[in-house]
């Protein structure tokens, strides 16, 4: 008797939620919510929409404008980038100077004084000491001052403006006019650029804005290109144009790194993400005068810190392994220059050669260290004198010498082109690796955020090199 | 080193493998997923769709018989014929002359598979960003995979849902399953009004015109003519036509006289600058995740919004919200529905 009463009642409540439909729910969940902001309303006194009509209003009328919000924006954007590759120059020629030139002999007489053995004093001295110490040198400053400026700017309140301004861009490729920002972060250093897609709050467009970052072209690949580009590029034009040629080519490069980002952020979002949840909108926050202090020491703690921590912890043993195999034999050969032969018809296939290649695969804690890389293993196998010996990377400040060395390691136009290519198109530093896998906790997205780019860039310099061929 | 190397060569090997990858993974077409298909078209699949094609005719009081199916069917004919004769033995179907009917068990199984399809529809609508002409094939792969208990768990997941996301009631586990209200919108007269209870999704040629047309589940309309060329309604503010076939597809509930209806409503996507609005709700196209941020943004009835800033390049326009900008994309803002001040 009792079952039965159960069971009707049942029954009758499964008609019932048949005839009160879907959307009771809803409206339920949504009557809450008006409900909620109706008390909000009575018992709640604001006054900032007078404030929010003054000056807010105006400025934002001015950043958003069709006629001057575009060249605002370049030029701001535009300013920090500049002040950061030129200003970093000098703190990081005096770091070389302590680091690399100062405290590297003195390191390598005191193991000498102690009579430590050749080869503990390389592996430790000349490999992880070295390759530590270069990251430092390198990246530190970059990151010291674009994090800063880049931070003070999210804290103002401007840097929504220019995701608002751009969304239009961004969602023609199925990305987050947020994405703006994270790409622009990614001109400092895709680690932290992968870290700032923390604002995109929609699944999909978050995963688009990781997986590509990478074709933004980062700190330490800057220097790469205007290095190669004034040697190569620079020296084909009549010298009063050269240095306006490289300057061209490398934003040309950096140009196509945002081509890449827009085709790859398209592609993504029609095959492998559209599944994932998408949603948009997007805050403008109001004005307000940035906290000075508290932005820099933030900026340096949370992002420059511990970014640079991740490098060093990934650049000590690759300076190991690099020292290794230029100094172990196997049979007459060190391991080094087996890996350079095995992979030369590779990289002669698209217009690399076999150093580089390996200097891409060692190198991969760092973008940094590859043009020391690609020095010393060119200056071994080929054997011409200059450098610091095996397993010891080192850069010239001439940059006459530079090319010199590269030359005598076989390098024409194309190699110098497809050095640029690659170094735009491969996988990204294994810190930002690390990252992606920390910000997505898939194995799978860290996958294909880390080999996309190399095939791409595989592709890339194939084409060109054998159409470069045809041509010439 | 490379004594056999030509740049033709090799080029024209690189467009060879690139041509075999297309060839074989490109969407829908290619080798690789026919074959996919073909070895998993078994016969578990071949009865599950002709139970399933036998419950939609039944239900809208269509006879078939065995060369109607084959043809509906794509599947190799004499696995259909197989297949059916496996059937007729399991007690899932019988003939009546040559006419093929459901047996009670086989109406059972068929409500199941129902179940799933339009259980799974909801999941692709509620908790994935999968595009709405892309659910019906998904949810055609996924009924024949999915198991009696994992139905159950999905349903739960999802709140026990009592509709699909085109307004299809889902059968109930014990294989109820209620009657949509309303009728086809050809057959309402002029100036009737009603709201948008079901948009059938098949054939999908028709669908597309419908999703083309951006017309919302859940709209309230006013029939403005009706002729045998042509339907006109109005809706949020904004005026469709469409032809009878397409109208066909769309089924709407008419509302009785007591109930107020708001004349001008209106959506966000159509407020000019310097106008103000009041929220009315959002509408039923808006789901899942993006549903409850507008809430949480508050998008919410009664709220009052305007526009803060036009963008340059034409959308998201950013709304003032409770002293809050927010930008919002056209499509977004065509999902919140207003009254103009």
């Amino acid at each position: 008797m009792k079952e039965n009463n159960i069971d009707k009642i049942i029954e009758l409540s499964n008609e019932l939620r048949w005839q009160i439909g879907d959307e009771f729910h809803d409206n339920l969940t949504e009557g809450i919510y008006a409900d909620a902001a109706d008390i909000v309303k009575d018992t709640v006194k604001t006054n900032d929409s007078e404030k929010r009509f003054r000056l807010d209003a105006k400025i934002d009328k001015i950043v958003t404008s069709k006629y001057f919000g575009f060249p605002i924006m370049f030029l701001i954007l535009g300013t920090v980038l500049w002040l950061t590759i030129v200003g970093a120059n000098y703190p990081s020629s005096m770091l070389a100077t302590l680091f690399l030139d100062t405290i590297h002999p003195i390191l390598k007489s005191g193991a000498e004084n102690v009579n430590m053995p050749w080869w503990l004093a390389g592996f430790l001295i000349d490999g992880v000491y070295l390759a530590v110490a270069w990251v430092i040198a390198v990246m530190l400053p970059p990151m010291a001052i674009f994090f800063p400026m880049f931070t003070l700017l999210e804290d103002f309140g401007y840097l929504p403006r220019v995701a608002f301004n751009l969304d239009a861009l961004f969602n023609k490729s199925g990305a987050h006019g947020k994405q703006a920002l994270t790409m622009s972060m990614g001109f400092g250093c895709n680690a932290a650029g992968v870290v700032a897609t923390r604002i995109i709050d929609s699944p999909r467009e978050r995963l688009i804005a990781i997986i590509t970052n990478n074709f933004s072209l980062c700190n330490g690949r800057w220097p790469t290109q205007i290095l190669i580009a004034t040697i190569f590029i620079g020296a084909v034009v009549p010298e009063s144009m050269s240095s306006f040629a490289s300057l061209l080519a490398v934003i040309g490069i950096a140009v196509l790194g945002m081509a890449f980002m827009f085709g790859v952020s398209w592609a993504l979002s029609k095959t492998v993400l559209k599944g994932e949840v998408s949603t948009f909108n997007l805050e403008l926050p109001p004005y307000r005068p940035p906290r000075f202090w508290k932005t820099i020491y933030t900026s340096l703690i949370d992002r420059t810190l511990i970014v640079l921590w991740r490098a060093i912890v990934f650049a000590a043993p690759a300076g190991a392994v690099i020292w290794l195999i230029s100094n172990l034999h196997i049979g007459d050969e060190t391991i080094a220059a087996w890996l350079i032969n095995g992979m030369d018809g590779f990289g002669f296939l698209i217009g690399l050669n076999g150093v580089i290649l390996l200097a891409y695969i060692v190198a991969i804690p760092a973008n940094e260290i590859v043009i020391p890389t690609i020095l010393m293993l060119t200056v071994m196998v080929t054997g011409i004198g200059g450098g610091a010996g095996a397993g010891v990377m080192f850069e010239l400040d001439s940059i006459n010498a530079t090319g010199d060395i590269l030359r005598a390691g076989g390098w024409t136009l194309l190699t110098a082109i497809n050095l640029m290519l690659f170094s735009l198109l491969h996988n990204p530093c294994s810190t930002t690796i690390y990252t992606i896998y920390k910000e997505t906790n898939s194995a799978k997205w860290t996958l294909v955020a880390s080999i996309m780019p190399v095939i791409l860039g595989f592709i890339v310099c194939f084409l060109v090199a054998q159409i470069w061929r045809l041509a010439f | 080193m490379m004594n056999n190397y030509n740049p033709i060569a090799a080029l024209a090997i690189f467009f060879i493998i690139v041509g075999l990858i297309y060839v074989f993974f490109r969407p829908v077409k290619g080798w690789f997923w026919l074959l996919q298909k073909n070895f998993k078209s078994n016969e578990k699949v071949i009865i599950e769709d002709v139970l399933k094609q036998l419950y939609h005719f039944e239900n809208s009081d269509n006879k078939v018989d065995m060369k109607t199916l084959v043809q509906v069917l794509d599947f190799n004919n004499s696995r259909i014929v197989e297949a059916i004769k496996k059937m007729t033995i399991n007690d899932l179907i019988y003939f009546e002359s040559d006419i093929l009917k459901l047996t009670e068990k086989g109406r059972d199984y068929a409500l199941r598979i129902v179940r799933v399809h339009r259980l799974w529809e909801r999941y692709l609508a509620d908790k994935t960003g999968f595009n709405k002409n892309e659910w019906h094939d998904r949810a055609e792969l996924m009924e024949h995979k999915l198991s009696h208990d994992d139905a159950e768990a999905l349903s739960a997941q999802l709140g026990n849902p009592k509709f699909d996301p085109h307004g299809d009631p889902i059968p109930t586990r014990t294989g109820k399953i209620a009657q949509v209200n309303g009728v086809e919108l050809p057959r309402l007269p002029v100036g009737a009004v009603g709201k948008i209870t079901h948009i059938e999704d098949e054939p999908d040629i028709i669908y597309k015109q419908i999703l083309a047309e951006n017309i919302h589940m859940g709209s309230l309309l006013k029939v403005i003519e009706n002729n045998s060329t042509r339907i006109v309604f109005r809706s949020e503010g904004e005026e469709f036509k469409l032809a009878p076939i397409v109208a066909a597809n769309l089924t709407v509930a008419v509302i009785e006289k007591e109930v107020v209806i708001e004349d001008n409503i209106a959506r966000l996507s159509s407020l000019e600058e310097h106008e103000t609005a009041k929220i009315i709700g959002i509408s039923r196209e808006s789901r899942g995740e993006s549903r409850r941020r507008l809430l949480d943004l508050g998008f919410v009835k009664g709220a009052s919004v305007s526009i803060d800033l036009v963008n340059p390049l034409g959308q998201p326009n950013a709304y003032l919200i409770k002293g809050t900008s927010i930008a919002l994309r056209n499509d977004q803002a065509a999902k919140i529905l207003i009254k103009k001040d």
